[in-house]
C-alpha cells in the first residue's frame, strides 16, 4: 500500500492516514485480507512518529477496518466494508469549504459540478490527476 | 520536575551582557518528540549545552529523566544520545570504526548490530579517519553514535545540518523507525520544520532566550487558528487585537493568528466589529512561523 | 512508556583500559619516530664501539632523555584533544575530572613502558659492550670554593693536587631515576593542556623569559645575575632542584675541566646525595600532581 500524505493539510495526522486506508479500500488498492504496512515501515515510509500511526491503525481496528494477526502484522479486515458514504462525505466537506471561501453557493456548486462531470466522461480515459485543478475549460 | 523526560525550572545563561537564555521552563513528556525553534541565537544551542552539564547556569536547574544534570551529570548522560550544533574535530587520526569501538566501551547498551545498520544505512566508511569526513559524513557519525546505543533521551541539535536532502529524509526516516523499536523521548531543534512536521508531537518556541510557547500538537491544532475577516475601512482593531493582526491594502480585510478556543475568539472578534469570514487550522510550520515572529494574542 | 531502568555508566576499569588503548593510537607516531632514533643510536653507537675500546657503564641516572620525554609526552597524548568547548570527551557518561585525570594516567603507563624501553636498551648496550652495571667509581672532586655552580672552571688553571678523591659506589636504587624523573615531568607538563587553553603561548613565552635570562648572565659573565636572581639557578640546580628529580643531579654536578697539567679530565662539584634526590622527588611529584589536579578541576562537573 503506497501512502503519501498532504503537507498543506493541518488535519491531526492520524486521521489524514485513516482516510488514505479509506481511500484504498474504495479505490480497489487495498481488498479485505490485504496486509497493511507495519507500523515501523509505514512511519519510516512517511517520515511519521511512529504513535500516529499506531493511533490510525488501533481507530480502524476499533472501526472494524484492520485486525491484528497474531505474530504476522496488520491486515484489512474480511468484513470491511469500503466506507464510501464516509468519503464522500469527506469530499463533499471539501467541495462545500472550497467554495464558499471562492464565494461560490452551493447550488451553482452543484451545477458546475455535472457540467465538468459531462465533459470528463466524453474525453478519453485518462487517471485521475489532482493537478488537473488549473483548468480553464 | 518529575513525569517530565526532560525538564527545566528557571534556567538561566548569561554571556557577559548577553542573555542567552532567560527563565526557561521547559517541559518535555515522557516520549515525546518536541521540536525547539527559534532564530540563530535564540538559545538552543545553549540548552543543549546545559542539558549535557557542558556549561553550568547562572540560575535554575535543569533533569534528564528525574536526574539532575549539574549534580548527577555522567548518569544522566548516560541516558542521553546527543547530536552537537558544532561537528567535533576531536580524534581526527582515529578511523570511524576505531572511534565507534572507543564510544561503545562507555555505553553497556550499546547494539554492535545496530550501529553496523545505522552506518550502512548511513554509508559510512568506516575505514577513513575522521578527520577526513566529508561536513556531511561527520554528521552522519554523529548520528550513529547518538542512536547505537538506543538511549531513552535523545538531544538532537540541528540533526540534519549539512546533510544533503536525500540523506536527510533517510536520516528522518531512520529516527522513525528507530522510535518504532526503542521508546525514547526526542529533543531536537532544527529550522526545517516541515521536515519534522510528521514526527514531531510537540513544539517549543524560543525567542531571544525566553520560551515563548510550548506546546503538543494537539492543542496547536486546536487552538491555533488563523482568522480572516471583514472589517470597516476606517476601523481600528481594540488594544488586545491589534498585535499581530495584518491588514490588506484596501483596509478592509484582516487577518489574524490567535491563540484560544475557536468560538470564544470568533465572539471575540465578532464583538469588536470584525466579520469573520474564514478560520482555518495551521500546520505546524505556520503556528511556528506565527509564533516567531509576530506576538500571537491569546 | 517511562523506563524502568536506566542506563548505567561505565564502570572505571573500563574507562581507564579504553584509555590506555585510546592513547597509545594517539602515540603511534611518537612511538615509530623514538624506535627509529633508537635504531639509529645504537648503530651509531656500536660503530663508535667497535672503533674505541672503551666499554659502556650502565648509568641510567646519567641521562636526561626519560625526563625531557615525559616533559614532551603531554603534547602527543593531548594532540587533537578539544580540552575546552564541548568535546566528545566531555560529553560521554563520566565525571570529567575524572575522565580527564584517566587520560593523563594512560599517557603515563606507556611513558613507562617507553622508559623501561629505554633502560633495558642501556643495559644491552652495556653488557654487549662488556661494561660494568654496578661498578664503583673513584670520583674526582673539585673543593666548593673552586666551583661555582653554573660556570665550568677556567681552563689550565686547575691544580691536580688540588682535586679530591671520593669513592663512589652507586646503589641499584639509581636504577629508579628515569621513571621516577619522568614521572614528576610528566605530571607536572600534563597540567599544562589541561589548565590553559594555548599551552604553546605559554610554554613558549615561559621559555623566552628563561632564555633571556640565561643568554643575559652568560653575556656578562657574571655570577651577578645567578645571585640577583635567586629563585631560578637553585630551581634548577640546587640541592633540590629539577636536575635533582631527572637525574638526582649526576647531570649537572659533573662537569669537564682541563688540569694545569693540560690533562681533559671530568670532575665533580659535588658527590650526588640518593636523600636529595629522594626528597627533591617527592617536592616536584607533589607539585606536580597538585596542579595537574588543579588543572583538572577546571573541567569538573559540579560548581
Amino acid at each position: 500500500m503506497l501512502v503519501s500524505l498532504d503537507p498543506t493539510d493541518a488535519r491531526p495526522l492520524y486521521l489524514q492516514i485513516m482516510d488514505e486506508v479509506r481511500r484504498a479500500l474504495v479505490v480497489g488498492t487495498l481488498r479485505p485480507e490485504d496486509p497493511v504496512p507495519s507500523v515501523r515501515d509505514l512511519a519510516s515510509q512517511l517520515v511519521v512518529n511512529p504513535r500516529t500511526v499506531s493511533q490510525a491503525y488501533h481507530e480502524l481496528e476499533r472501526e472494524g477496518v484492520l485486525y491484528v494477526r497474531r505474530g504476522q502484522g496488520t491486515f484489512v479486515a474480511a468484513a470491511a466494508r469500503s466506507d464510501r458514504r464516509t468519503l464522500g462525505r469527506k469530499v463533499a466537506k471539501r467541495a462545500v469549504l472550497d467554495a464558499r471561501r471562492n464565494g461560490l453557493g452551493v447550488e451553482e456548486l452543484i451545477a458546475t459540478i455535472r457540467e465538468i462531470a459531462a465533459k470528463e466522461d466524453r474525453r478519453p480515459a485518462v487517471p485521475a490527476s489532482t493537478t488537473t485543478r488549473g483548468d480553464n475549460r | 520536575m518529575t513525569a517530565h523526560a526532560v525538564a527545566t525550572r528557571g534556567l538561566t545563561k548569561r554571556y557577559g551582557r548577553d542573555t542567552a537564555l532567560d527563565r526557561v521552563d521547559l517541559q518535555v513528556p515522557d516520549g515525546a518528540v518536541f521540536v525547539l525553534i527559534g532564530a540563530n541565537g535564540a538559545g538552543k544551542s545553549t540548552t543543549f549545552r546545559l542539558l549535557m552539564n557542558l556549561e553550568r547556569p547562572d540560575e535554575g536547574a535543569a533533569e534528564i529523566l528525574g536526574l539532575d544534570t549539574a549534580s548527577r551529570g555522567p548518569e544522566a548522560r548516560a541516558q542521553v544520545g546527543y547530536v552537537p550544533e558544532r561537528l567535533d574535530h576531536s580524534y581526527g587520526w582515529m578511523t570511524c570504526a576505531r572511534l565507534l569501538q572507543h564510544v561503545s566501551t562507555y555505553y553497556a547498551a550499546w547494539d554492535f548490530g545496530y550501529a553496523d545498520h545505522l552506518s550502512k544505512t548511513f554509508a559510512l566508511r568506516l575505514d577513513r579517519r575522521v578527520g577526513t569526513l566529508s561536513k556531511g559524513e561527520s554528521r552522519r557519525l554523529q548520528l550513529v553514535l547518538a542512536l547505537a546505543h538506543r538511549p531513552p533521551v535523545l538531544l538532537l541539535d540541528e540533526p540534519t545540518d549539512g546533510l544533503d536532502l536525500a540523506m536527510r529524509t533517510r536520516a528522518l526516516s531512520l529516527l522513525a523507525e528507530h522510535l518504532a523499536d526503542t521508546p525514547a523521548t526526542v529533543l531536537m531543534s532544527t529550522h526545517q520544520i516541515h521536515e519534522v512536521d510528521g514526527l514531531a508531537d510537540h513544539m517549543g518556541v524560543l525567542r531571544d532566550g525566553r520560551l515563548v510557547a510550548q506546546m503538543s500538537r494537539d492543542e496547536i491544532q486546536r487552538t491555533v487558528r488563523r482568522y480572516r475577516a471583514e472589517v470597516p475601512e476606517l476601523w481600528q482593531a481594540p488594544p488586545d487585537l491589534q498585535a499581530g493582526g495584518v491588514r490588506s491594502s484596501t483596509r478592509r480585510e484582516m487577518q489574524w493568528t490567535l491563540i484560544g478556543d475557536e468560538r470564544a475568539v470568533v465572539e471575540r472578534l465578532t464583538q469588536a466589529g470584525a466579520l469573520v469570514r474564514e478560520v482555518s487550522a495551521m500546520t505546524l510550520e505556520a503556528a511556528a512561523l506565527a509564533l516567531l515572529t509576530q506576538d500571537v494574542t491569546r | 512508556m517511562m523506563q524502568a531502568s536506566l542506563h548505567p555508566t561505565p564502570q572505571a576499569r573500563r574507562v581507564l583500559a579504553e584509555q590506555v588503548r585510546a592513547v597509545a593510537l594517539a602515540l603511534r607516531w611518537p612511538f615509530i619516530v623514538a624506535s627509529a632514533l633508537l635504531g639509529a643510536a645504537t648503530v651509531l653507537l656500536t660503530i663508535g664501539l667497535l672503533g674505541a675500546d672503551a666499554p659502556i657503564d650502565f648509568r641510567p641516572e646519567l641521562s636526561m632523555l626519560p625526563g625531557m620525554v615525559g616533559l614532551l609526552l603531554p603534547i602527543a597524548v593531548w594532540h587533537g584533544e578539544a580540552r575546552f568547548g564541548a568535546s566528545l570527551l566531555w560529553t560521554l557518561p563520566v565525571d570529567r575530572r575524572w575522565h580527564a585525570l584517566a587520560k593523563v594516567g594512560a599517557g603515563w603507563v606507556w611513558l613507562m613502558a617507553l622508559v623501561a624501553l629505554f633502560v633495558i636498551w642501556l643495559l644491552a648496550l652495556t653488557l654487549l659492550s662488556g661494561g660494568t652495571v654496578l661498578a664503583e667509581e673513584m670520583l674526582r672532586v673539585l673543593p666548593a670554593a673552586l666551583a661555582p655552580v653554573g660556570l665550568p672552571p677556567a681552563a689550565g688553571s686547575l691544580d691536580p693536587a688540588a682535586l679530591q678523591t671520593v669513592r663512589w659506589a652507586p646503589t641499584p636504587l639509581l636504577w629508579l631515576v628515569p621513571f621516577t624523573g619522568a614521572t614528576g615531568a610528566y605530571v607536572l607538563a600534563s597540567a599544562v593542556p589541561l589548565g590553559v587553553r594555548q599551552p604553546v603561548r605559554w610554554i613558549a613565552g615561559t621559555l623566552l623569559v628563561l632564555f633571556f635570562i640565561f643568554t643575559a648572565g652568560d653575556l656578562t659573565k657574571a655570577a651577578w645575575v645567578a645571585r640577583a636572581l635567586p629563585g631560578i639557578e637553585p630551581l634548577y640546580f640546587g640541592r633540590y632542584g629539577f636536575d635533582a628529580l631527572l637525574t638526582a643531579r649526576t647531570e649537572s654536578l659533573k662537569t669537564i675541566a682541563t688540569l694545569s697539567t693540560g690533562e681533559t679530565v671530568s670532575v665533580w662539584r659535588g658527590v650526588p646525595d640518593l636523600g636529595h634526590w629522594a626528597i627533591a622527588t617527592l617536592l616536584w611529584t607533589s607539585a606536580g600532581l597538585i596542579a595537574l589536579w588543579a588543572a583538572a578541576s577546571r573541567h569538573r562537573e559540579r560548581r
